[in-house]
Parts: structure tokens; sequence; C-alpha cells
């Protein structure tokens, strides 16, 4: 009902946010894999995707070919990073003070940022694809469709996530490990192995997502910082570690955001809608909790 | 051990006022900025005593240094007084936002003030009649017309509040509380500690402080702008000097500060560009090998010696 309303009304907001939510649920998903499974919450998260980016920019750069190309060294690269990552920090943080954690994960963040500073300073790059300016015209008005790939990935991650977490052994094992790891440990699953497959299968996602990141934005050390912030409002909108919600959730915030970008000279106040999100959902949940 | 501490203390005192009149500019200007970030990271300590973690230093650091620069500028407030305007509008706003957050605790509170430099950021580039936009505010003149050992004995007096503060909160009823708070929150509500009151009261008493060091910064600097004045180093260095100095006490906070903060300066020179870089590798270090900083290690050795 409000999306045909919206359609007719503001046909841009519309396609646009469900293009920008397919962004936001792909970054996301991996996030509350993280959190729902191995429970950690990732403060690294969308700095693991500037990284990402950043290699895919030279992988693209060195060898000149497609950019799209570059989503299996990406990702592939990633997997170790988050491997590497998991083996020698985050391995030690189970158990440990959720304060610790945070702090951990800040620390991390902070370094993969300042490395991306230091290689690469923080002078912005990006790379130019025809295609990614691809457009589509239904009647008097013209839209992009490029963008509708981070619907796909979305999509494809969701699909692919579930048939992983329902359908496969060791997808059931990780959904067990999720819920009880005490109860995982004593049916003889090595948990410690899926933590670090799921941790580093969720960084691997970041990897192939932010190839196609690179494809539309263009890329500083500081750009991964906020997709961390709104991931987590929409784990938090969606509850910690559920994954359908992360969609429902991904497509509020998508669309809120161009509904306030489509009017005129309130384009920057945008960014502060997953701010109010986080806030709403916070007080509700307060409340809640009191009615109880 | 106690009497030694009563030569101590105004030993170190002294020290640190009378610093100016035997050291040159650059020194008094380093030192200025380490007295600035030791504060911060006190502050910083001070709400993690409660066993709640902020990641919104930079915000109330900013958000103070603008309320400080545009109520001197538009209203011609003096400096000291725009300084501890700068304090209050801090105080208030962590206030009204303590009111809200603080019903949650540990990850969503610490997500939440994460996001409060961007936050605050947003609304400051936003607001252009006001703040200046994007391009920021520049004040006509520095405070003190920029001279060294009168900014750094105004910071100075700030620190030495924030230590009597920090030392007030151990010594007192206050300690009690938040110590409670932290280690279990569930007894602490049974023993009758009206544990949101504390927290929105120490939330919003370091927020205040931070938003003073704010002020103070940008009246040194004589320019505010959304970019540098919420910028992550606010944040990030805090949290590093208290982790490598040890949490939960005074001391931590002020040797991890003197001691990251005087390689801080050579850092600087030697990697202009990712100086940062060391910061964030100080945090997981620590975190991971030397959890309970400098003074909590050399403590618990004492101890065992004895």
């Amino acid at each position: 009902m409000g999306g045909v309303i919206l359609a007719f009304w503001k046909p841009f907001v519309l396609i646009e946010g469900v293009q920008v939510a397919g962004l936001y649920a792909a970054i996301a998903l991996p996030m509350a894999l993280i959190l729902g499974i191995v429970g950690i919450i990732n403060l690294a998260h969308g700095d693991f995707m500037m990284l990402g980016a950043y290699l895919a920019y030279w992988f693209t750069v060195y060898t000149k070919t497609d950019p799209l190309v570059a989503i299996v060294p990406a990702s592939l690269a990633l997997f170790l990073i988050g491997m590497a990552t998991y083996r020698s920090t985050i391995k030690y943080m189970h158990g440990a003070p959720e304060l610790t954690q945070l702090l951990l994960t800040f620390g991390i963040a902070i370094v993969l940022q300042q490395l991306a500073n230091l290689l690469w300073t923080s002078h912005p790059v990006s790379v130019h694809v025809g295609y990614a300016s691809a457009s589509a015209t239904i009647g008097s008005f013209t839209f992009g469709t490029y963008a509708f790939v981070y619907v796909a990935a979305a999509i494809i991650f969701f699909i692919g996530l579930f048939h992983f977490l329902r359908g496969t052994r060791i997808g059931k094992a990780a959904l067990a490990t999720g819920q009880n790891p005490t109860g995982a440990k004593l049916v003889g699953i090595n948990i410690d192995r899926i933590y670090l497959l799921i941790f580093s299968i969720s960084i691997a996602l970041v990897g192939a997502m932010s190839v196609l990141f690179l494809t539309r934005h263009s890329i500083f050390p500081h750009v991964g910082g906020i997709f961390t912030l709104k991931s987590f409002c929409l784990a938090a909108m969606a509850g910690l570690g559920n994954l359908t919600g992360i969609l429902w959730a991904s497509l509020i915030l998508g669309l809120s955001e161009n509904f306030v970008k489509s009017f005129i000279g309130y384009a920057g106040w945008a960014d502060i809608i997953f701010f109010v999100l986080i806030i709403v959902v916070i007080m509700v949940g307060s409340y809640r909790r009191r009615v109880r | 051990m106690k009497n030694l501490r009563h030569i101590a203390y105004p030993f170190i005192i002294a020290l640190a006022v009378f610093f100016p009149f035997y050291t040159g500019p650059y020194l008094q200007h380093t030192a200025t900025t380490i007295l600035s970030y030791l504060t911060l990271a006190l502050s910083w300590d001070m709400l993690l005593r409660t066993g709640q973690i902020s990641f919104g230093i930079a915000g109330f650091f900013g958000l103070g240094g603008y309320a400080a620069a545009l109520t001197h500028l538009n209203w011609g407030a003096n400096p000291f007084l725009s300084i501890f305007f700068g304090g209050l509008f801090a105080f208030l706003i962590a206030f009204l936002l303590g009111l809200l957050v603080l019903h949650l605790r540990g990850l969503y509170f610490a997500i939440v003030t994460l996001a409060l430099a961007e936050i605050f950021r947003v609304i400051v580039r936003n607001l252009h009649s006001l703040t200046g936009g994007p391009e920021g505010s520049v004040l006509p003149s520095a405070i003190f017309g920029g001279d060294p050992p009168k900014i750094y004995w105004l910071v100075l007096t700030l620190t030495i509040i924030t230590v009597m503060v920090s030392e007030i909160f151990q010594k007192t009823r206050i300690y009690f509380a938040t110590t409670s708070i932290r280690n279990d929150e569930l007894v602490a509500k049974s023993s009758g500690i009206d544990i949101f009151k504390y927290l929105v009261f120490v939330f919003a008493i370091t927020s205040a402080i931070q938003g003073m060091i704010g002020s103070s910064y940008a009246h040194q600097y004589a320019f505010v702008t959304p970019e540098e004045s919420f910028h992550i180093h606010f944040t990030l260095l805090p949290i590093a000097m208290c982790l490598l100095g040890g949490m939960y006490t005074t001391m931590g906070p002020v040797v991890g500060a003197l001691v990251l903060g005087g390689i801080a300066d050579y850092l600087k020179l030697l990697l202009p560009y990712g100086h940062l870089l060391v910061y964030g590798i100080v945090v997981v270090i620590v975190i991971l090998f030397v959890p309970r900083g400098i003074v909590g290690t050399v403590s618990e050795r004492l101890e065992r010696g004895k």
C-alpha cells in the first residue's frame, strides 16, 4: 500500500531506496551472521569492506581487467585475512567481557583504517566502468539499473546463507553452535573450527561485496566506518542474529533515507536517519521490557 | 607509603605548575596537548568504572568546542565564560541523551556513542547559518593571544579539576555505586542503588569535562570545523592511553597519557600520515596481552613482592 503511493508520488525514492537497501542488507548480513553464531560484535566490519575494496582496486589497476573480475581474488584475500584476524585476536575473546570485545574490534578497525591511510593515502580513489551508469526508461522517467546488482547480491547472500545453515551438515552445526555453544561442544562439534569458518566466510562475503561497492563509489580509508554503524543499526532493528529481519530493516533504512534526500536542501540530514532508528529501537525495546 | 604520597603529590603539582618557567614554547605546547588527552582519558575512565564504554569522546569534545566558539563569536562571551558554557552544553546534551540511551547497556550504549561523533558532525555541517557549515568558523584570535604558558595553565587547571573529581568519585559512595554496577548490576539494584541515576550523572559529568577540553582546544587553535573538531583521534588517543596505563584508577590514565603522549610526539614526526596506526596496535596488544595496563601490572607485581 505504502509502496504503491510512493511509486506514484516519488518513484525515485522507491527505486533508489530499494537499491540502497540491497547494499545495506548485503553488508549487514555477514555482520548478523557473526553476531548470531560467533557472538562477537565486530566494530571493524565496515573497515574490512574498505580493505577489500582497496585490494580490488589494486588488482584492477595492475591487471587492467574488469573490476568485477576482482570479486574472486578479493573474497579469497579477505577469507584469509578474516582467518588470520580470528586466529590472532578474536579467538581469545570468547568468554571475555563484552567491553573487551568492543575495545579489541575498535582497535582492529583503527589498525585497518590507518593501514589503508599509510598504503594508499587518504585521497579518494575510484574505478570507472561504463555499465555502472546503465539506465532504463519507463514512460517519462529514467533511472539507473546497475545498482540493482546490490539487491541481487543481498538476495543471493540471503538464500545462500539460508541453505547453508539449514541444508548442509556444517551449516547445521554452526546454527547449533550459535544457539548453544556448550551443547554443541557436548555433541562433538568442534566449535572453535566453526567459529573460525563462520568468521572467515562472513569476511569473505564482505570482500565480495566490496568489489560491487567499488564499481559505484569512490573509496577512502574512512569509508567503512559508517557501514559498521548502519549494519549494527540493522542488526539491532532485526534482533541480534536474525537474518530475515535484516532484509526488512534495510528496506526501512534505505527508503527513509532516500525519502529525506528527495526534499531539496535536506539531503545532508539523511545520514542521521540510522541514528534515529537506533534510538527508536532502543526506546521500543525498553518500553516493551517495562510492560512485561 | 602514605607519608610518601603527602610529599609526592604537592611536589608533582608544583612541578607541573612551574613547568613553563624552565621550558620553551615547543615543550609547553606539547605538554598542553598531552594534558588535554590526559584529561579526556581520565574522563573516559570515569565512565568506564560503571561498566559503560563510550566511543563518543570526540562527539562531546567537538560539541563543546563548537558551543564555546559560537557563544564567543555570536554573543561576544568572554573566553572563560564560553569554555564554561561549552562544558555546560555538553553536560545538558549528555544528560538528555543519557536519559534515552542509558536504558540499554554495554553493546548498545557503546555503539550509540560511537555514532555520536558522526551524528553531531552531520548536524553541525547542516546548520549552515549557525555553525558555518562544512567550512567551520574562525575565531578572531586565539585565547591569551596564543601565549603558550597561559594556555598551558588553563588546560592544567582543567586537568587538576578532573583529577580531583576523579578522586572524589573514587573516595565517596559514588565509587561503591559505580563499582557494584560494573560487577553485578542485579546485586547493585537489589542493594537499593538507583543505577540509572548514577549512570546518567556520571555520563553527564564526564561529557561536560570532554566538552570543556574541547572548548579550550577550540580557543587554543581559534577555529572549529566539522572534520577537525570531531576527529576520530580525540576518541582513539584517550582510549589507547587509558588502556595502556590501566583502567579503573586515577593513576592509570595519567601514566598512560604521559607515556603514550611522549612517544606520540616522536611518532608524529616519524609517520606523519599513519601515526594513528600505532595507537590502534597499542589498543589491540594491550587488550590481548596486558589487560591490566601498566599501573595494574606494576602494582600487582609489587603486591606479590611483599
